[in-house]
This record gives C-alpha cells, structure tokens and sequence, in this order.
C-alpha cells in the first residue's frame, strides 16, 4: 500500500499521508510519487499544483512538517496550500472550549484588580470602582457594575457589552471606549453597548439586537 | 500561642498608627499581654503616640541583622505593669532594609510570648505593607468615612483576598463625625461596611482629645468617659470574642433637670 496518495477533488488536489505508515516511508512513497508526475508532465492538468497535505489522525511535529516542506519545494510545479490533520492536542481542545463558552463569573472585583477571560462572560459578581473585567469575547453582565467592563480584547469590535451599565465608569469593545457619564445612561438591565458601522461605541437596547448584531441574534435563538 | 494582627488601611492619615496603640493599651489595661510592632520604617511614630520615644535602644533592623536580640530591643510600657511592649521601627534606613522572611520570623517568636501582637503597617501598599502583612493571622482594615480612604481600603482588601491570612479582613471606621453623618454629608457606616464586603469590626468617633492625648503620649482609650476611647476598648473586647453592640451615632440628648429647667427658659 502507498504511504502517500494524490487524490483529485473538487477543489484541486490532496495529498494523503497515511497514518499506519512511518514517516521515514512517507517520504519515501512521497518522493517516488512526486518522480513519477515529474517524468509524465501531462499526468496533471494543472500547471501549477496545489496541494493538501493531510495527516489522518496523525499530528506533525514542526521538524516532521518541515522535512515534508523540504522534499516537496525540490519539485516546482508543487507547492502546499496547508497541511491538516483530523485530530487536535488537548491543549488546543481546551483552548477552543474555552473560546466557544459562555463562562460563569461571580466575584467581587475590587479597586486596582483587573480579571482576563476568555470567551464570552456571564457576570454575577460585583465589580467596584477601580475594578477591570476584560474578555475576548462578549460580557453578559447581571451583577452590579461600578468599575470598567471591557468586551472583544484586544480588537474585535464585533463584539458587545449587555447588561445595568448605569454605573460603569467605563464602558471598552475592543479598543473603543466610552466614559460613563451620571445620569447618560438609564437604569435597566437590557443596554447593550456595541461598536457602530463608524467603529464608534454606542448604546442601544436588547430589543434592537437584531438590527445591532445579527450573528449574535442568530445563535441565541432570536426569529 | 497568641495571635498576630496586622493594622493596615492602604492609604495614609487614616489613624492606623493611633488605631494600634490605642487597641494595643485597651488589651493592656484588660489584662492581655500586648507587643506593638511599628512597621513604618523611616517615618516611626509608634512610639511617640505612645510616649515611649526616648527608652528606644535598638529596632526592629537591628533585630533582623543581628546586631541585637528580640529581649533587647522591646520598649516596656511601665504603666502597664509588664502587659504592654513596643519593637519600634527603624528610623535611618528605608523600607527595603527589610525581608517578609525576617519579619515573619520576628513574629514568629514573638507569638508564643504575647496574647497579641499588633502590626502597625506603613501606607501604601509596595514592599512595607508587603512585610507586614507577611507574619499577621489576621488584619483590622482602618478607613475613614471618605469616599479616597474607602477605596483604598477596597484595594488592600482585594491585595489581603489575594493572599489570604488565617481570618478575614476586618474593617474598623475611623474618624465619624456624628453630626455630619446624621445629617447625611458623610458616608453612612452601612453603606461603606456592604461596599467592602467584610465584617464590621468597630467604629470610632472623631474627638478632639484623640490629639491632645496623643500629643501627650496617652493613648485616648484611658480615659474612661471618651467616646473615641469607649470606640476602642469596644474593639477590643470584640477582638476577645465579646459581643458589644454598636455605638450610637445619635448624639445624646441631655434630658436631666437642669435640662429641662434651661430649655424652659429658653423656649419661645
């Protein structure tokens, strides 16, 4: 059986690097296949090709990626357009959890502490005057906000702040910020702060979601 | 084994220095062996507050490097009849000169020894309050009714949560003036109380002979009929485990017969 396989898609071609073999016999078969394509230059349409390269359950290890990359630039008419695998580390598993969550946060944040998540935030907690919450995704804020709230660190604007923002000081979505004056915004839980087509940060309210971000609509479950 | 107690507020001039000499004089004159510990080095005042300035042989640096023992250094109370001790700070170096190891370990063996020992932290919150909080088993943090002490009272208290000593935080008010939060001007005791979160350890009334006394070097607890003294020997006794209840804000009304005799007059 080949260790390397070509295979034509739809989308242009594959290169599969069987997992069952080793990789000192990959590049073995990788190379007798690329020798064949180069004697038969008519074996591909293509002028130029692009490949795929997949991994199958195996993940490739910087030298191991870079050993496939060397053998491959010898020959031209090949070049890879990325290199995957079907599998992930744990680390990044967890990493991607963590990005996808929403996640529950009930302390009290005081003068001068500043706490960074990731993901999305739901905030029970209390933040005092002086305190910092930031995530890199949106805060859910159902607690009581006296300090800054900051949503999309470092730089996603799309990204919104819902929740009593009545006494903030701050109000952060990526690198906009709005200072909250008394008595500019009302007293009710259902602001959202977001960041306009004109990348300035304003205020809205949960019934106009849909207009504000639709994405987000979307995937709560709004019609 | 006795318990040590760091005195801290965060920012300054809040009375942490008249606090710890005040609480350590009231656990005195209940029977308790105190050792006060000045912790602001560079800027000690400890001592004067206590009137013991001029008996200062050796510090608390002295100590850390040997260059004389614990026994040696501790200030005697004479009026306390063998109750009361001072370790003071330093005055010619600065605050690095010390480690939280050497403090610790100065605390340490000062514990067995004393029912309490009070730590009276420097303002601030670097390398001073660092060592101080190093050896405590637990912290009284003074604020005052104002808006900049209390929230420097929340950033030490978020620093203690951080690291957390055996018990939690205390808070003690320091400096109301009854009039003025009667009339509503000043901070209420329960909003600042639910605004940092930990329990009420006392409050102490703002008074005049808080000063004269202390330019003295008595603290004010010992005399009997003051307010701010009664303040804190009611801290002092809840340190004890007693439950005394809080003072009242409201100022006395002074109904006795002369009283009532004047304000006839004086009426229309």
């Amino acid at each position: 059986m080949q260790a390397a396989v070509l295979r034509g898609t739809q989308n242009g071609y594959d290169l599969v690097l069987k997992q069952s073999a080793s990789l000192d016999q990959i590049l073995v078969d990788l190379k007798a296949l690329l020798e064949n394509l180069k004697v038969d230059p008519q074996a591909l349409a293509a002028s130029k090709v692009s490949l795929d390269v997949l991994t199958e359950d195996r993940i490739l290890t910087a030298d191991e990626k870079a050993r496939i990359e060397q053998l491959i630039a010898q020959y031209p008419r090949f070049e890879i357009h990325k290199i995957a695998a079907n599998v992930m580390t744990i680390a990044d598993a967890v990493q991607l959890r963590e990005r996808e969550n929403v996640h529950l946060l009930s302390k009290v944040i005081r003068n001068g502490q500043e706490v960074a998540m990731t993901g999305d935030v739901l905030f029970l907690g209390k933040i005092h005057e002086g305190g910092k919450l930031r995530t890199t995704g949106n805060i859910f804020s159902m607690g009581d906000v006296a300090g800054i709230l900051q949503a999309g660190y470092p730089d996603d604007e799309s990204k919104l702040i819902m929740g009593n923002l009545q006494n903030a000081q701050q109000v952060r979505i990526a690198e906009q910020f709005e200072i909250v004056e008394p008595g500019q915004l009302s007293d009710s839980q259902q602001t959202i702060a977001h960041v306009n087509d004109l990348h300035v940060l304003t205020f809205g309210k949960l019934a106009n979601l849909k207009k504000i971000n639709p994405k987000l609509y979307n995937q709560i479950g709004g019609i | 084994m006795g318990k040590a107690i760091v005195i801290t507020s965060g920012k300054g001039g809040v009375g942490k220095t008249t606090t710890s000499a005040n609480i350590g004089t009231a656990l005195a004159l209940m029977g308790k062996r105190v050792c006060l510990m000045d912790l602001d080095i560079g800027l000690r005042n400890l001592d004067v507050v206590l009137g013991l300035d001029n008996r200062i042989i050796y510090d608390i640096v002295d100590v850390a490097e040997g260059r004389a023992k614990l026994p040696q250094a501790l200030v005697k109370d004479k009026r306390f009849d063998d109750k009361l001790y001072l370790l003071p700070a330093a005055q010619n170096t600065d605050k690095t000169a010390l480690e939280p190891e050497q403090v610790k370990e100065i605390v340490d063996e000062l514990k067995p020894e004393y029912d309490y020992v009070l730590i009276d932290c420097p303002a601030g919150i670097e390398q001073g309050f660092m060592n101080a909080v190093a050896g405590a088993d637990a912290a009284i943090v003074v604020t005052t009714p104002e808006i900049s002490a209390v929230r420097d009272a929340d950033r030490v208290v978020g620093l203690l949560e951080q690291h957390p000593l055996t018990e939690a935080p205390r808070l003690l008010i320091n400096r109301i003036r009854r009039n003025m939060m009667q009339d509503g001007s000043m901070m209420d005791i329960d909003e600042i109380t639910h605004h940092l979160g930990i329990e009420l350890l006392g409050i102490i009334f703002d008074d005049d002979a808080v000063i004269t006394t202390s330019n003295q070097g008595e603290p004010v607890v010992m005399e009997t009929e003051n307010p701010a003294g009664q303040g804190y020997r009611n801290v002092a006794r809840r340190l004890e485990g007693e439950t005394v209840p809080l003072m009242k804000i409201e100022e006395q009304e002074d109904t006795g017969f002369w009283h009532r005799v004047s304000s006839w007059f004086h009426r229309g």
